[in-house]
């Protein structure tokens, strides 16, 4: 059976309104193409998690899809803040759960075990654990304290990869990051690949195989996907569009015409893609090609 | 004085921290390009570890995100998250090397809010794994720019726990603060003015504080920078391109 669908269909079948999503990529394979789908489909009152965020959340929260982040961290990273989320948390539009990386990775890691909690030696100490309500556990055996993380399982996953076959096998190359215990954690996967590959590439292969197709509820071929961030093999990383994104999100209104003209505004992620220099993401593609030689 | 500027002289003094042979957690800015400078000329076997999960990594530039593909190109491990937080709550990480808006005289760092007056929080980007490195790291090295406004009796809000938090054997927090123009201990649990840059005074050191922090009694002046490391701080700074701190 195909999972193949359009990411239009995709989104509109597996992420409601109020719904817990867990948005993959660490650094590579950041989703953008699923994320400007939402935006397009106008969902909103999201509950975002994962440890780490990029500009991807700042976009989601700008667009006003989200009604908080449960999370490690939002910012632009090595460029600073991440505006639009500093602006709707001053404002009390959007609410945070601030946790830490490894909290955030232990609670999806949790949720992939099927426990309710993980021991860990962290949140002992500091603001943290108090405005988390963090609760303690004793070791039976050892009587060491410990703060017990609780898990967390979201309403759907969506993340980027190279490559998946009909079937939703999903292989992924390079960094992944916190991606697969979010994903395996969320009751539900939405993937989108660069590749649609045949069923014997993936079995000829099958130790790149990072998540199985029974858990996988949609694949959608987007070429680009995972743009401005990088896929490994595919294309580099735009650091400029990131930091375009720096400048342009110091300033609401102007943010907002460009949501409306660029994502609202486009008919699909490929459509946007096609108005970006071809030159640019031709460097990106060789670029990355250079690396792994 | 000498000539290197302020930013070399941070990278370059912090760089002279690490140990070769160590195992670093490195986060982004300062710090990685600290961890660089240190593996590029005395400590080439140092282990680099960043929280997207590479392991043993040299990048051939500075990397402008913990995932950015800088980080993989010349790593030696791809790992997890999950499995790099596992080295370092184990205590298979000798140094952590953090950065962030507000240090205190106990070495609480603030990523997460600054109080405004009259005025709802000013909003930073939170701890990332700045606490988890915090609390787990076997030692915390602090890397922080000569400004006035980074320094506070108290920070706003403790993101990462300094010296008074309870910790595991063998966990011993932060130990150092590296400026441009000194190096602070935290011997007695509290900031504590170490040494000065060569050509600073004591009182020029100070000068990023608002409080009279203990002295080490006689002040030592730290070994001048050798042309090489800061040769090789600046190309990093130049590659790096943007801001510091």
């Amino acid at each position: 059976m195909s999972k193949i669908h359009s990411l239009r269909e995709a989104i509109a079948e597996n992420v409601g309104d109020g719904d817990t999503v867990f948005i993959g990529g660490f650094g590579q394979c950041i989703p953008f193409a699923a994320a400007h789908e939402i935006v397009r489909q106008r969902r909103r009152r999201l509950v975002l998690c994962r440890s780490g965020a990029d500009i991807v959340f700042d976009l989601l929260v700008a667009a006003g899809c989200v009604e908080k982040i449960i999370a490690g961290y939002v910012g632009n990273p090595g460029l600073g803040l991440a505006h639009a989320f500093r602006r709707a948390v001053e404002a009390g539009t959007v609410a945070v759960e601030d946790w830490t990386n490894f909290a955030m990775v232990l609670r999806f890691h949790a949720a992939v075990l099927g426990v309710p909690f993980l021991p860990a030696d962290i949140l002992s100490a500091g603001d943290i654990p108090a405005a988390v309500n963090v609760r303690k556990v004793v070791c039976p055996y050892t009587g060491r304290d410990l703060s017990a993380i609780p898990m967390l399982a979201p309403d759907v996953a969506i993340i980027h990869a190279q490559r998946a076959d009909a079937a939703g096998n999903v292989q992924l190359f390079g960094l992944p990051g916190d991606t697969l215990e979010g994903a395996l954690a969320s009751r539900r996967i939405i993937a989108t690949v660069e590749e649609i590959v045949a069923p014997a590439a993936i079995r000829a292969a099958p130790d790149r195989t990072v998540l199985p197709a029974f858990r996988i509820a949609a694949v959608s071929k987007v070429r680009f996907g995972a743009y401005p961030s990088y896929v490994d093999r595919h294309y580099g990383r735009d650091d400029e569009a990131y930091a375009d994104w720096d400048s342009l999100s110091r300033d609401a209104a102007a943010l907002e015409r460009w949501i409306a003209a660029e994502v609202i505004g486009r008919a699909d992620y490929a459509d946007y893609i096609a108005a970006i220099d071809k030159k640019r993401l031709d460097a990106l593609v060789a670029e990355a090609a250079a690396v792994r030689q | 004085m000498s000539e290197q500027t302020d930013t070399v002289r941070l990278v370059a003094l912090a760089a002279r921290e690490i140990r070769d042979h160590e195992v670093c957690f490195v986060g982004i800015g300062v710090p990685s390009l600290a961890a660089m400078a240190a593996k590029r000329t005395h400590a080439p076997n140092a282990v680099l570890i960043y929280e997207s999960g590479a392991i043993d990594a040299d990048p051939p530039k500075p990397p402008l995100s913990t995932g950015s593909p800088a980080v993989v190109a010349n790593t030696a491990m791809i790992g997890s998250c999950l499995s790099v937080f596992a080295l370092l709550q184990q205590g298979r990480i000798d140094r952590g090397l953090l950065s962030a808006a507000q240090v205190d005289r106990e070495g609480n760092l603030n990523s997460t809010a600054l109080h405004r007056s009259g005025r709802p929080d000013l909003r930073l980007v939170g701890s990332g794994g700045a606490h988890d490195i915090a609390l787990l790291a076997r030692e915390v090295l602090i890397i922080m720019p000569q400004d006035k406004r980074r320094f506070v009796e108290r920070v706003d809000y403790v993101t990462s726990p300094g010296t008074r938090a309870p910790r595991l054997s063998g966990r011993q927090g932060p130990t150092a603060l590296i400026t441009s123009h000194a190096r602070f201990s935290f011997d007695r649990g509290e900031l504590t003015l170490d040494a000065v840059a060569d050509g600073v005074s004591s009182a020029e050191a100070r000068a990023c504080l608002t409080w009279r922090p203990p002295e080490v009694a006689p002040l030592r002046t730290l070994a001048p920078i050798d042309r090489e490391l800061a040769a090789v701080a600046e190309t990093l700074i130049h590659a790096w391109g943007r801001d510091i701190g």
